[in-house]
């Protein structure tokens, strides 16, 4: 027999997810998923769980002083589509996520946990070095969402630990996103590119690329996109091949039934070049 | 676990496993049988529900994420004018052929009239972007939810 705890209080969660190994469970679009077994059975889960979606501690939207945007563990993704304060680059990338049923119920959060490469929000947190913030009864602790994500379905979370908050930090800059997939609606993504880039007196002052679903993880290369910063976009522009080929041993997809490794990895160097291209 | 919630306007108070699908309450402990299961995995929408106004897929929600908060099925908006208005329309522009989808269908339709009463043909595609449907190819769909748009400025 497993427990099912549904808290009322962020310090209820807490104090229950000091003492037991919990799945948490919010929206529960992927988890319905990987749990269900058949129509008219229970699904299948092998522990505890903690129903986080009454939480209304964790239900809100708002930016700080330092225009920092503040999403709250059980935000779905409906509500920031609906907010103003949600960038718009972000809503671009969840209205092309899963379908508008699913996205009354998934959670920003959820995406984030579920780590698949797939998942096509951390696309974005990644581009604005976004952060994840981490509560238990020991403490709180702040982690970007790049390092907070360590592989497929592996997150950085101990186990007493619950996802209060993501921090979005602003960013001045133009955007590029391409989401390639077999339809318009409900498609997991074979390939994604999302690049961001402001341009000062024909300078490159910020350049940002992350790939989608052709790694374990989404793919930032810091290292990369500094070599290219503080150049001229028509330098930048000759360079275009030179930068595709920095790339060549972070595109590591995989075939699956989705795609094959061989496409992804073309379709990644044309989605940078295109992005690379409108830089001016 | 003890838990209330509303269905089509009566409330109700069930002892269920939290984890139970709100599908198979619907179906098999509230007798329901217009809510559909397709593919169990929320990719077709068949199973579509009303919860507060918004369309979800009942496959994917477990009974405890909807207590305390009202839910529609086919069978409370059969019981509503607009109801008439919309599956009047299906029926007019064959918008239902084998009809399995056509609950989840006439569902999302009404969500989409109530928040936006005349629609553009792109934003009913992308409101109905959650339902598949195998008989119709969708024009016929989409016609049919235009001819509700006109027909039903009242909604």
């Amino acid at each position: 027999m497993i427990n099912h705890f549904v808290p009322k209080t962020l310090k209820e969660a807490l104090d229950i997810l000091s003492e037991h190994d919990c799945y948490i469970f919010a929206g529960g679009t992927d988890l319905m998923v990987q749990k269900h077994k058949s129509s008219g059975l229970l699904p299948a889960f092998d522990k505890d769980i903690l129903y986080v979606m009454n939480l209304k501690e964790l239900d809100y939207i708002k930016v700080d002083s330092q225009n920092n945007l503040h999403i709250g563990g059980i935000s779905r993704f409906c509500e920031l589509i609906n907010s103003p304060l949600v960038p718009d680059i972000f809503k671009t990338v969840f209205l092309e996520i899963a379908s508008p049923n699913i996205r009354n119920t998934a959670t920003l959060v959820g995406n984030i946990a579920n780590a698949s490469p797939a998942g096509d929000s951390i696309v974005p947190l990644n581009l604005f070095n976004a952060s994840v913030v981490l509560q238990s009864k020991r403490g709180t602790r702040t982690v970007l969402v790049q390092d907070f994500i360590q592989g497929v379905k592996k997150i950085d979370r101990e186990k007493d630990e619950l996802i209060t908050e993501v921090i979005v930090p602003p960013a001045d800059l133009k955007f590029y996103y391409k989401k390639v997939g077999s339809r318009k609606a409900e498609t997991i993504t074979k390939v994604s590119l999302m690049g961001g880039y402001k341009v000062e007196g024909g300078k490159v002052k910020d350049l940002r690329i992350c790939f989608g679903s052709i790694s374990t993880k989404v793919v930032k290369n810091h290292w990369i996109e500094e070599k290219y910063t503080g150049i001229s976009t028509n330098e930048l522009r000759a360079r275009i091949d030179d930068i595709i080929n920095e790339y060549d041993h972070e595109i590591r997809p995989i075939t699956d039934q989705r795609s094959t490794k061989e496409y992804r990895t073309v379709v990644a160097k044309n989605l940078l070049r295109d992005f690379l291209r409108q830089v001016k | 676990m003890k838990i209330s919630f509303t269905i089509n306007n009566n409330k109700v108070t069930l002892d269920v496993d939290p984890s139970m699908r709100l599908l198979d309450v619907i179906r098999n402990e509230l007798h329901l049988t217009g809510t559909k299961e397709g593919c169990g995995e929320g990719e077709c929408g068949a199973c579509t529900v009303l919860v507060k106004g918004e369309p979800v897929n009942s496959c994917l929600t477990p009974i405890i994420n909807v207590a305390d908060r009202d839910v529609m099925t086919i069978e409370g908006l059969r019981e509503t004018k607009e109801y008439r208005i919309i599956a009047d329309a299906f029926a007019d522009r064959g918008g239902s052929q084998c009809g399995f989808c056509t609950p989840g269908m006439i569902l999302v339709t009404y969500a989409l009239l109530k928040k936006n009463p005349h629609p553009s043909e792109e934003e009913i595609r992308f409101a109905l972007s959650g339902n598949l449907c195998r008989c119709t190819g969708y024009q016929a769909i989409i016609d049919a939810v235009k001819v509700a748009s006109e027909k039903g400025i009242k909604l």
